[in-house]
């Protein structure tokens, strides 16, 4: 199964992955809803990395209590079945599930053909 | 006469690995001519920037010597 | 009227009364000028009246962003930071990088304002449609990095910060505002009308997006122009070097100042070269929306910045002569952190070294003295000893002791570090930049020196060539673009494509050509209403005077003053306007 993959020392913190993945998800440039946030920032006169993105580990299906969340190939979250509880949430490893009025968002890697990883500009983001 | 060309920025793919060559080259020749010779066409090449002749700018029609070193530089943009 | 892309809205500050409200974004306006650079400028034309004070309740500080900002348009996070300069009694617009522009932009504003004067230190939290108002007591007098650190605990990351330190505080000339550490709006000293309204730091946060007609198509189209237009070899190099490369380039060229502008090259450059200085690179950094990544994030010894750039590079280390380059860095943070502008900052003080060497007046300071140069930093800040005065700036300084011939300043904005007797088109462009010497207007050597073909050390076609620069640039800083996407400079169908995909209009290459001139125009108008004309277009006697010293291609150059007055009046001619450097009413009428 391809899963996204992340260099850090490649990236330069554009948040471009978030923005196009907001443009294709949610039809407006809006990184709080997407589904990737990939950013760095300094601290303290260090320069750190938060990557929060999908890595298929199937956690989110697994604690599903409503079998709303479904993995094969990529992630599809049955909206009429979920019923927001945000326990895909609570578990996800990589803090990247959003739950909006009531609904789990997850990302679906745009069906095995992601944009973040086409929009990167320093191929800091892979698809392997 | 004998002169080393070695290029500056984006110009380096030019000469591969190489970090300088050294070139014979017609005795008067100007910058222009002995870049040609390196196979380097400053009109076809759309973000070539300038010349220096032992780190100092000249116009690309300035005459070399032997013994000179000549460098090319890409352009370079903003600050 | 409303136009897509932008948010359609202001959010206005008033730091008297602690209220903040909001109003439709003067469309208007937007029109004529689109955002960023452009639009503040038309702003601040609009609302701050003649003969304000900078320091003064009724001067504003004007962020503003464009219709770009917050979309994938690369290279696109560029931020304004206006307001009316204390150094040079002009306007003065500031472009800062990192992610505050989005920022704002996200929380729901194409403009911020900010206006009157807190009666104590305080910041302000901007969130989404939530803005509060905090004592900042206990951060006055903090440097930047202790402040920002200190908010970012409280806060979390999801903030971006804009500070001041303690050269803003104490109304510093040459104060800058600092962003998420290490990114400013460093000149025209910005800062100290931060200060002057005692606000020591803006947080921001945005949860809201940008809307555009039709996204799918419009993010693929931009996604294209990111890899074939934005993603080419010609703009990469800031990727690989960032703006260290330009020292090599401006050694050969002949104009990296040295000693103050005596001479215009060090022998031992390579002493402090990008491939002495990247070997301590520890990571990479862009800004918001960005795609190329010109940032680098070093260490040497104890000192840490993002950077150097080169004109810091040569502010901190030839230009005072010095050769080290971990004081090179050292100079960068400790400018940074005490919220001063590393330009203006390294220009007084190599100007008060050549004076003490000179035995004009003893500042206490000689080329080549690292640790003194680096505590005068702090006295400047601070306002200490001969820093009380250096914090004014090479004009107020010279005025008062003597040196005018090589304060190197024009209108009170000290040069950057570009040598016009080896750029002569940047002497013009110096001289007519509507905030003093800048070469964020017109890059001159971009023509002139770095190309193969065209003379230097002439004033023949410099007039147009200074003009068609910086209408270019004009332009693509008021669609807050970044200056590192060098090959959009001069495409005027490529820019107004960017506007027809994010605000569905029509825009043309003519359109945005327009725009450019319509921006030059307005600062031009603004600041001879202050009282500004031709007889505040010039240079520094050095320049005029005395042949440039040491061993480049520029040296023995000067810029006779026949030859300088003649670019001015190609200039002014081209501009169309009138020999005395004013405008004419009727483009003053088609301005509004």
């Amino acid at each position: 199964m391809k899963r996204l993959k992340f260099n850090k020392t490649s990236c330069i913190g554009c948040q471009l992955c978030a923005q196009v993945c907001s443009a294709y998800k949610e039809g407006e440039y809006i990184p709080s809803k997407a589904r990737i946030a990939i950013e760095t920032y300094y601290d303290r006169g260090e320069l750190k990395y938060a990557d929060h993105f999908c890595i298929l580990c199937g956690i989110c299906a697994r604690n599903c209590p409503a079998g709303a969340i479904k993995m094969d190939e990529y992630i599809t979250v049955d909206h009429d079945k979920c019923i927001g509880c945000g326990a895909c949430a609570e578990k996800c490893p990589k803090k990247v599930v959003r739950i909006r009025d009531e609904k789990s968002y997850i990302c679906d890697t745009c069906k095995g053909d992601p944009k973040c990883v086409k929009t990167c500009p320093q191929h800091a983001l892979t698809f392997e | 006469m004998k002169v080393t060309i070695t290029l500056r920025g984006t110009l380096k793919k030019y000469f591969g690995e190489d970090k300088e060559r050294v070139y014979e080259v017609p005795e008067g020749c100007t910058c222009d001519e002995a870049l040609r010779i390196a196979g380097i066409n400053y009109r076809e090449i759309k973000n070539f920037g300038f010349v220096s002749v032992n780190n100092k700018r000249v116009m690309i029609d300035d005459r070399l010597k032997e013994g000179d070193l000549l460098k090319a530089f890409s352009k370079v943009s903003g600050g | 009227m409303t136009m897509m892309g932008y948010q359609n809205k202001v959010l206005r500050v008033d730091l008297k009364e602690k209220k903040s409200s909001t109003e439709p974004l003067r469309m208007d306006f937007a029109r004529k000028y689109i955002g960023s650079k452009g639009l503040a400028i038309r702003y601040m034309y609009e609302e701050l009246k003649p003969g304000i004070d900078p320091l003064g309740e009724e001067n504003k500080l004007f962020l503003t962003t464009g219709p770009l900002t917050g979309t994938p348009v690369p290279c696109s996070g560029k931020l304004s930071v206006a307001a009316k300069s204390p150094a040079t009694g002009t306007m003065n617009d500031c472009s800062i990088g990192g992610h505050v522009g989005i920022k704002i932009k996200f929380a729901g504003y194409d403009m911020v304002i900010f206006e009157g004067m807190a009666e104590a230190p305080c910041y302000v939290v901007i969130e989404d449609d939530k803005v509060e108002f905090f004592d900042a007591s206990d951060l006055w007098g903090l440097g930047s990095h202790e402040a920002e650190a200190l908010l970012a605990e409280k806060y979390g990351r999801e903030y971006s910060i804009m500070s001041i330190g303690p050269a803003g505080e104490n109304l510093s000339n040459m104060a800058c505002i600092n962003s998420d550490y290490y990114r400013q709006a460093g000149r025209g000293g910005i800062g100290a009308v931060m200060g002057s309204k005692k606000m020591k730091a803006i947080l921001i946060k945005g949860t809201g997006g940008v809307k555009v007609a039709d996204i799918e198509k419009t993010t693929d189209r931009i996604l294209e122009i990111l890899h074939e237009d934005v993603l080419q070899e010609d703009n990469t190099y800031v990727y690989d070097e960032g703006t260290t490369a330009f020292l090599e380039a401006c050694e050969d060229g002949g104009i990296v100042p040295f000693k103050n502008f005596s001479s215009a090259n060090d022998p031992e450059w390579e002493k402090y070269n990008g491939s002495v200085l990247l070997q301590y690179r520890e990571g990479k950094r862009g800004c918001g929306s960005c795609g190329l990544g010109c940032g680098n994030f070093l260490k040497i010894g104890n000192a840490v910045c993002e950077g150097p750039e080169y004109e810091t590079i040569a502010a901190g280390g030839p230009n005072a002569g010095i050769k080290d380059p971990e004081h090179i860095v050292k100079f960068n943070e400790v400018c940074d952190n005490m919220g001063l502008d590393t330009i203006s900052t390294g220009d007084t003080i190599a100007w008060a070294m050549e004076m003490t060497e000179k035995g004009i007046h003893d500042f206490g300071v000689r080329f080549g003295q690292s640790k003194e140069m680096l505590e005068m930093i702090e006295k400047i800040a601070r306002k200490e000893g001969p820093g009380a005065d250096l914090c004014h700036g090479v004009k107020y300084c010279s005025e008062k002791y003597g040196g005018t011939d090589f304060a190197m300043q024009v209108k009170g904005l000290e040069f950057p570090e570009y040598e016009p007797r080896g750029s002569w088109g940047m002497a013009l462009s110096y001289a007519i930049s509507d905030r003093g010497a800048c070469h964020m207007r017109a890059y001159a050597p971009n023509e002139e020196v770095f190309a193969a073909s065209i003379p230097p050390y002439t004033e023949k076609g410099k007039g147009k060539m200074v003009y068609e620069l910086q209408v270019s640039n004009a332009v693509k800083f008021s669609l807050c673009l970044c200056d590192f996407w060098g090959t959009i400079s001069g495409n005027y169908e490529g820019m107004a494509e960017l506007m027809r995909l994010i605000t569905n209009e029509d825009w043309t290459a003519e359109e945005m050509f327009d725009v450019g001139v319509r921006v030059i125009n307005i600062g031009r108008a603004f600041n001879q209403r202050e009282g500004f004309n031709r007889a505040h277009d010039t240079i520094p006697k050095r320049l005029v005077k005395e042949a440039l010293g040491g061993e480049g291609p520029a040296a023995g150059q000067r810029i006779p003053q026949e030859a300088f007055d003649d670019m001015l009046d190609q200039y002014y001619e081209v501009m169309g306007w009138n020999r005395d450097g004013t405008i004419p009413e009727e483009i003053i009428q088609s301005l509004l």
